[in-house]
Order: C-alpha cells, then sequence, then structure tokens
C-alpha cells in the first residue's frame, strides 16, 4: 500500500552501514554538538579566559594578569551598577510573575464564564511581546517623553495635574525602565501561568468546594501550591532573560541621567565596545553569569524534591 | 443567592481588571500608531490628539522612500528566515535522537543545552567579535545568521523533542518492520507529523532573530548589510523632536512584520510553547 515497504533498491552493503551509522545517537547529534562547541562553548571558556589578560579589541598583545579583575570589581561605578540591576531584575521578576498569574487566571475565568474580551486581552498582551527591544524602547520613550508629545504628561496635563520626570529625574527612570520591561515581559509569565493553571486536577477544586473554603481560600491553599514548580521555573526564565536585557533600555534612557538606570549587561556593552577595554568586559561579563546561575541554582533549590530527579 | 452576587461580582472585578490591562498592553501601540499618523503640527498635540484630526500616511511614504529602510527590511528579513532554517536544520535531528534512542548522559546534555540558554549573546559575543575579525568574516551576513541559529538551537531543541515524543513509538516500528532504516523513519514519518511542531519553532526563531539587535550592531558596520533592528536604532539617532513622527512610522513599521508572523501562528506557537512548559 505505501511506498515505505518497498525500499530495497539500495545494495546491501551500504544498507548495513546506513542502518550503523543511523542507529547510534551521535550522528545525529552532532550538527548541535558542532554549532555549540563553536558559536558557545569555546567563546565561553575564551571569556574566562580573557578575564585573566589585559587584552583590549583593538591590540593583539596581551598579557596574563590580574589586574583586570581587580580593577573591574574595585571600580567605585560597580556598586551603582549592581544597584540598578537589582531594582531591575527584581522588579521586573516581581512584576511579571505577579501580572502573569493575575492575567491567566482571569482569563482562565473569563474563559470558563464566557466573558468578552478574554481573547483580545491575550493577544493583546502577546503581541507587546513580540515587539523587538529596540522599538520597544522607542514606543516607551514616546509615552514617557517630558516634550510636548510625551502621551502620559500630556494626559496629566489635560487634567491640570503635574507633569513627572519620567526619564531625567534619577530617582524616577529606573521605575520608568521597569514599567516598560513589565509591559514587555508578562506576555511569557502569562504564557507559563496558563499553561500550569490547566494543568490543575480539577477535582482538588470540587474537593475545596465541598469542605466549605472561600475563592480566595481555594486560590491561596490549592492554586498557588500546585503552581510552585511552574512559578520557580518561570522566575529562573525571567530572571535570565532580565538580567541580559539591555537593547531596550539602550534606546529608553541609554542608561541615564547618570547612571541611574546602566544596568549590568548595558555596562558590559559601553566597557567593551565604546571603551574597548575587552578583559574588564570578560570579567564583567563572567561576572552576569555567575549572578544568572547563581540565581537560578537559589530557585531551584526550592523546587518540590519530586521535581528534582 | 449570595453565590450569585459573589458571581456577578468576581465577573465585574474581572472586566474592570481585563480593562486595566488592556489599556496597560495596547495603549503604548495604538499611541505609536496615533504619532505615526499625525502631521507635523499635531504631534506637539500629545494625547490631546489621539486620533490625529488629520491622519496622513506621509510619514511612511517618507521613511520608505528617503532611507534605507526597505534595504534594512529585506537583511532583516533575510537573516531571521536564514537562521529559521538553520536551526531545524541542526536542532531536528537532535530532537529526534533525545526522543528517540536511549544513551548514557541525554539527561545531562538536555539540561547542558538548557544551560547554554543561560548565557547572554553579550558574554558570548566578546570572543567571537574577535575571532569573526581575524577570519575576515566581519560584514558578512554568513556570520550573523551562523550566531542566530546558535542562540536559537537550545530552546528549538527543547521543544522539537517534546514534539517528537508525542508521535506514537509504534509508528517508528511498524515503519523498521516493513523495512524503513532510521533515516527513512525521520523523513517520511516523524517530519511529517511533527509539522505543527516545526512551524512553530521557525516562527518563534524568525520572530527572534527578527527582534535581534546585538549580533548584527556588533558583527556588522556596512549599511546596506544592516537588518532592521540596527537600522530603526541608527534611524532613531538622526531624528530631532521634530521628526519623532518619521520615528514612530519607522518604529511601526518594524514592528508590524512580527506581529503579522506572530498572529498568523499564535495557536500553533502557544501550543508548542505549552506543551514543552507542561512537560518540562
Amino acid at each position: 500500500m505505501s511506498p515505505i515497504a518497498i525500499e530495497v533498491d539500495s545494495p546491501p552493503q551500504s544498507r548495513s552501514f546506513m542502518r550503523r551509522f543511523a542507529g547510534a545517537p551521535l550522528p545525529w547529534i552532532m550538527p548541535v554538538i558542532i554549532v555549540i562547541g563553536i558559536f558557545y562553548l569555546y567563546p565561553v571558556i575564551d571569556v574566562f579566559r580573557l578575564s585573566f589578560t589585559n587584552a583590549t579589541l583593538i591590540g593583539d598583545n596581551q598579557d596574563y594578569t590580574l589586574g583586570s579583575i581587580v580593577n573591574a570589581l574595585s571600580s567605585p561605578q560597580l556598586p551603582d551598577i549592581l544597584w540598578a540591576t537589582l531594582i531591575f531584575v527584581g522588579g521586573s521578576v516581581i512584576g511579571q510573575q505577579i501580572l502573569g498569574i493575575a492575567v491567566a487566571v482571569v482569563v482562565i475565568r473569563g474563559e470558563k464564564r464566557g466573558l468578552f474580551g478574554t481573547t483580545i486581552l491575550r493577544t493583546t498582551a502577546l503581541i507587546a511581546w513580540v515587539v523587538p527591544g529596540i522599538a520597544g524602547g522607542i514606543i516607551w520613550q514616546m509615552l514617557f517623553s517630558e516634550a510636548p508629545y510625551g502621551a502620559l504628561n500630556s494626559i496629566l496635563r489635560l487634567m491640570h495635574m503635574p507633569t513627572v520626570a519620567w526619564l531625567s529625574d534619577p530617582a524616577i527612570a529606573p521605575w520608568s525602565t521597569l514599567i516598560s520591561n513589565i509591559w514587555r515581559g508578562t506576555a511569557f509569565s502569562m504564557v507559563v501561568m496558563y499553561a500550569a493553571l490547566k494543568a490543575i486536577d480539577p477535582s482538588l477544586y470540587e474537593a475545596a468546594e465541598v469542605d466549605g473554603a472561600t475563592a480566595s481560600q481555594q486560590f491561596f491553599f490549592v492554586t498557588l501550591p500546585q503552581l510552585r514548580a511552574a512559578i520557580l521555573v518561570n522566575m529562573i526564565l525571567i530572571t535570565i532573560q532580565t538580567v541580559n536585557t539591555f537593547d531596550a533600555i539602550i534606546t529608553l534612557t541609554g542608561g541615564g541621567p547618570g547612571r541611574a538606570t546602566e544596568v549590568i549587561s548595558l555596562y558590559v556593552f559601553n566597557i567593551v565596545f565604546r571603551n574597548y577595554d575587552l578583559s574588564g568586559g570578560s570579567v564583567l561579563s563572567v561576572l552576569m553569569l555567575i549572578i544568572s546561575l547563581g540565581l537560578a541554582f537559589v530557585y531551584a533549590s526550592f523546587l518540590p524534591k519530586e521535581e528534582e530527579q | 443567592m449570595s453565590g450569585r452576587t459573589g458571581t456577578r461580582l468576581g465577573d465585574a472585578f474581572s472586566y474592570l481588571f481585563m480593562l486595566v490591562m488592556f489599556i496597560f498592553f495596547a495603549g503604548p501601540l495604538t499611541y505609536l500608531l496615533s504619532m505615526a499618523m499625525r502631521d507635523k503640527r499635531e504631534i506637539y498635540r500629545g494625547a490631546a490628539r489621539y486620533i490625529p484630526q488629520n491622519p496622513t500616511i506621509d510619514n511612511f511614504i517618507t521613511v520608505l522612500n528617503n532611507s534605507y529602510f526597505p534595504v534594512y527590511l529585506w537583511n532583516g528579513l533575510k537573516l531571521a528566515a536564514l537562521s529559521g532554517f538553520g536551526v531545524l536544520i541542526v536542532a531536528l535531528p537532535a530532537a529526534y535522537a533525545f526522543s528517540r534512542f536511549q544513551f548514557r548522559g541525554k539527561g545531562l546534555s538536555m539540561m547542558g543545552l538548557l544551560l547554554f540558554q543561560m548565557i547572554s549573546p553579550l558574554v558570548i559575543m566578546v570572543p567571537l567579535y574577535r575571532y569573526m575579525n581575524r577570519l575576515g568574516m566581519l560584514d558578512t551576513h554568513f556570520a550573523v545568521v551562523m550566531v542566530y541559529i546558535a542562540l536559537g538551537v537550545p530552546l528549538a531543541t527543547w521543544l522539537l523533542k517534546s514534539t517528537v515524543d508525542g508521535i506514537p513509538r509504534s509508528l517508528d516500528e511498524a515503519a523498521m518492520i516493513d523495512g524503513c532504516n532510521r533515516f527513512s523513519v525521520f523523513w517520511r514519518i516523524v517530519l511529517p507529523l511533527s509539522a505543527p511542531g516545526i512551524a512553530s519553532v521557525f516562527i518563534i526563531t524568525v520572530i527572534a532573530g527578527w527582534s535581534q539587535f546585538l549580533v548584527p550592531f556588533l558583527l556588522l558596520t556596512k549599511n546596506d548589510l544592516m537588518p532592521i533592528g540596527v537600522g530603526i536604532f541608527n534611524f532613531r539617532g538622526m531624528q530631532t523632536d521634530s521628526s519623532i513622527q518619521l520615528l514612530a512610522a519607522a518604529c511601526l513599521i518594524s514592528v508590524v512584520p512580527a506581529i503579522v508572523a506572530f498572529l498568523s501562528l499564535q495557536r500553533l506557537i502557544l501550543g508548542a510553547m505549552t506543551s514543552g512548559a507542561v512537560k518540562g
């Protein structure tokens, strides 16, 4: 019936070779190993090596030294950078996680009750997620701008309220970048939480209902514990994502005013590709890596036991 | 009775929350559209002219005529599409192997792939820039596509593995009994049946490539090689407050293809993401 059965035209010798070759996993995985090896593994090893040198982006000469590590880590700017990173990453993770759960819960409730607009909301949030980082920065600059065309301030003016220096006040600018990042990233958390909520066994809610649990009791004693693994995995993913984000900030504030919104990824970018300081940038890249992985391990240690096998 | 009012109250609260969220997510995009369709005088009216009095498409025409924008768009599309194909070529065989073979270190190498996903492109771009420089591969689209492929492969392998996991093994076995070798099983059974997963991974990779800024910004210097992400960044640097409507139009042009691509395959993409997320 099918052409699959009639495959005898290749000579037996090459067929047995093919079978042996194709029967082992290695040839199938080889392309991934090569690509990852050349473009990920080797560069990462080289970043570690470079952080023990005094290499620059322009020259070819380099000596091995610990000076770059000492310099980069004792830089007087580093505490400010780390503080800005903490606000940006911590705020994004908390904001995207809470908003993601809230939207997912309401969307699921809306679907059950047949409320109007649930699909529209879900799709709109996802559209924000697809917007390229550079474009996202430009969009939010138009909203936050203190020029006459700035959306938020012109709304405040229409309502005869005092305007806000969204991007030029060092105390406010970090929160502005945070809001724009929550706008872009919430949809991802929403998708993960939506899938996790759908996977909860409905009989748990029926049992809770029989026991007379209120809606909020059901949320805190059934929903949240059931979501625990999904929340932690999601937090790992958004933490790493946010630590690495800089394109949205580069167009929104450029790291300013002063250094108020210069997060570590933007700092690394500036050091390497504006100051040509390759070794210093490598040291900070390693630091970035350690922060991401460290946080991931901390979250992972909170995962429920049966997930760890 | 009280249960009914409780449900009503819940509905009202749901509607209110959805409205606020809708304004938060859609507001910025509609404001971008509003700005892009204003003439020079109306941009200074801010939110008071949310719906422009004299809507115009002149800004789009100006942007597409007077700049490199068509070139940027073409480059962006080319790089994103090539990386989409490249990711599939590299990741599909591996996804098949991870799904169907039992071998030592399988779980470990799957976890290893995720670890690579955690590494910022910024970290690897530092050494890669030097190699490309030495190999004379700066200012080539080949180098950019190869890096895009590397960035996309870990996630793609995970998503494709969960797709292949969803195809019953009995189909493989039946085909093998009928005389198929592994290659023809892969080619004739697994690939066609994974089509939805393959399509969504392709679109996810293309959208990620379209959004890329760092890789082309560093590896390319010639203006006629730049993709849209870098193009719009450079375009922004040339604009002033009085040409903000042009920037808005350019920005919208760069956003729309990603949105269209996403919307047309939304169900597939969400399906691939959620099945991957639930199964871990």
